[in-house]
């Protein structure tokens, strides 16, 4: 009764599903023993995949704002991958908090590929012995095909002027944006307006506290936020993903909400790993690999400008779809020393963020 | 031959059904909690009385108690009449009210959250009422509420309703003949006997609205201090990879949790003898 279930912010169906997949049916005797030990069995079989019999099968587990890219670019990589001669694989993708994600892998969730929010995520992951340390190092672009930022999102004609994080601080403005601690998203919020009050001269951390001041509520995941500003009519300026602004444009409404791109804002680099530990042979490795380096295809770059990400190779892309993003000054997470130092400076416990809320 | 001391008893398959309850008692609840409770133990006292010992964290521990208390204390007064109405009564619609009870139940927290956040949002058709007044709900600890009453109250009709079933309408009668009042029939007669139920529906209620999380995480508003709820704070741990702080956080709730439930025994303990029924 005091279960807490380990899910952090929208639900992921993950897990069910996977024990779904492997639930072995048996048909059980006619008698009580034969049914208590089908019963037995069944339970067992609830722990043990059975092993892969036809084509080989993939789980990209990602974070929430990825859904709709993944999506398409597991159709058009499942069609491309035949199309080498190889059969047609079974992939398959799960969302949800980066976080949990990470928690749901290490735990023994079958992923062969992650696709996460934040490097130290994925860290987390090595750390447990399931990929090398250095697997950072292992794609191009320290292992981010596309990249994002973050952007506003304000109601149609940006009724309160918002044009820059100075004025998130203002008397009265309600801002929305994921928690920090709960959401790898609201993690690259905090310190982009950490890295705008650095570069206009204040004081980056009583800027920050100031801001969140602002905030009435504090979601578990950004696409939560998301609902909170657009469905819910909740607060002045919604703190977002660059692709979760876009998103919510083409989905709600273009007539509903601008947005307003800030002098400066943070490089987010949402990184891709191969699980080393979760292969189980040379074909499904193969088939990891060729998923990876698909996203760096043109085709693959192309999917994620579609998608509203910033990638690097638009000689496929719709030149719409390149045109769209304004530059700005990026701030990466080098800046703030890495995320091994960021995440316990400032979000770990007793950290930065936390300070915000100690009561005085 | 067997020990006299164990009478066999003429019922078939105790050897069989014992076996497979403790197994199944062991394997869902003994074996999760004696986990939390060896891992905390590994953590060691001191270390979960630090985790714990936060002005941040007693707020939300005293958040996430008192109002699942509050919530068990409506589900207690409503959940009784509801089962009053719903036993003693025949109206158009009560099979369909009848089972609508046990709705919370099947509903997936998260979707009962997410609706009750769109009912009570200021733009939701109950908030933008409650906004035309000057209140919030959603995002506030009324929403908190209102979420922990949806979700604990079938604990307390359900419990009362085979009690009200019971009751035979001769004693009401009996009383109503020596010159009882209807309140006084209701005070001194109906209601001893349905304490006992509605206690354990309160117990249940309580204990379910603590551990709540998948449908008060929407419609909380999770601001540290003012509406951050104990099992956020577990999440938010794990979050950073840190099991032993979670499990502290966790032992803390299980033992206030303990704490309450058997101060609630007690109570029933007290009031059954004091009304005779055993």
């Amino acid at each position: 009764m005091f279960v807490t279930p380990p899910l952090a912010g929208p639900p992921s169906a993950q897990e069910p599903i996977a024990a779904a997949r492997r639930l072995t049916v048996l048909t059980g005797g006619s008698s009580l023993r034969g049914t208590l030990s089908a019963l037995a069995l069944a339970l067992i079989g609830l722990g043990a995949a059975p092993a892969p019999v036809h084509a080989e099968t993939l789980l990209n587990v990602s974070y929430d704002p990825t859904r709709e890219l993944y999506r398409e670019f597991n159709e058009v990589f499942a069609k491309w991958w035949t199309d080498q001669g190889n059969e047609a694989p079974t992939i398959e993708a799960s969302h949800g908090g980066s976080g949990a994600q990470a928690r749901a892998v290490i735990d023994g969730l079958d992923a062969q590929v992650v696709t996460l929010a934040l490097a130290s995520d994925i860290d987390k992951i090595a750390e447990a012995g399931k990929l090398p340390a250095d697997w950072q190092s292992k794609l191009p672009h320290n292992s981010s095909p596309y990249t994002s930022t973050i952007v506003f999102l304000v109601r149609e004609g940006n009724p309160k002027g918002l044009t820059d994080w100075g004025d998130l601080v203002n008397e009265g403005v309600e801002v929305i944006t994921p928690n920090p601690k709960t959401s790898g998203g609201a993690r690259w919020n905090y310190l982009a307006a950490w890295a705008w009050a650095e570069k206009n001269g204040q004081d980056p951390q009583e800027f920050v506290g100031k801001l969140f001041k602002n905030v009435p509520v504090l979601d578990s995941g950004a696409r939560g936020s998301t609902t909170t500003f657009a469905q819910r009519g909740i607060g002045d300026v919604l703190l977002a993903w660059e692709n979760e602004a876009y998103l919510a444009l083409k989905e709600l409404g273009e007539d509903q909400f601008d947005i307003i791109v800030p002098s400066v804002s943070v490089l987010a680099e949402p990184p891709v790993a191969l699980v080393e530990g979760n292969i189980k042979n040379d074909e499904q490795r193969k088939l990891a690999d060729g998923y990876l380096n698909f996203l760096y295809s043109p085709e693959g770059q192309a999917l994620a400008y579609k998608h509203f990400y910033r990638a690097w190779d638009d000689s496929a892309a719709n030149p719409e779809d390149v045109a769209r993003f304004p530059k700005l000054e990026l701030v990466g997470i080098d800046h703030f020393g890495g995320w091994s130092k960021a995440q316990p400076e400032h979000f770990g416990d007793g950290g930065i963020f936390d300070q915000i809320y100690v009561p005085k | 031959m067997r020990s006299p001391l164990i009478h066999r008893s003429p019922m078939p398959g105790l050897g069989l059904s014992m076996g497979i309850t403790l197994m199944m008692l062991s394997l869902v609840v003994l074996l999760p909690i004696g986990a939390l409770l060896l891992k905390g133990a590994a953590f060691g006292a001191g270390n979960i009385w630090e985790t714990v010992n936060r002005e941040r964290i007693w707020a939300a521990l005293f958040l996430s108690f008192r109002l699942s208390f509050f919530a068990a204390l409506f589900n207690l007064v409503f959940g009784v009449m509801l089962a009053w109405v719903l036993v003693r009564y025949r109206f158009p619609g009560r099979r369909i009210l009848d089972a609508a009870v046990d709705l919370p139940f099947a509903l997936p927290t998260a979707v009962a959250g997410i609706a009750l956040t769109a009912l009570y949002a200021p733009n939701g058709p109950f908030g933008s009422l409650a906004a035309a007044v000057g209140w919030k709900i959603a995002y506030t600890q009324w929403g908190i509420f209102i979420a922990l009453i949806f979700v604990g109250l079938p604990f307390v009709s359900r419990t009362v309703q085979p009690v009200v079933e019971e009751i035979e309408r001769e004693v009401e009668e009996a009383s109503a003949t020596l010159g009882a009042s209807r309140f006084h029939t209701l005070r001194r007669v109906i209601l001893p006997m349905l304490m006992p139920a509605a206690l354990t529906g309160f117990a249940l209620s309580l204990a379910r609205a603590v551990g709540e999380y998948g449908s008060v995480i929407f419609i909380a508003g999770n601001i540290p201090l003012k509406t951050e709820i104990a099992p956020l704070l577990i999440v938010i741990q794990l979050e950073e990879f840190n099991y032993d702080a979670a499990t502290a956080i966790g032992i803390a709730m299980l033992l206030i949790s303990f704490a309450i439930l058997l101060v609630i025994n007690l109570i029933q303990v007290w009031s059954r003898r004091r009304i005779g029924y055993v």
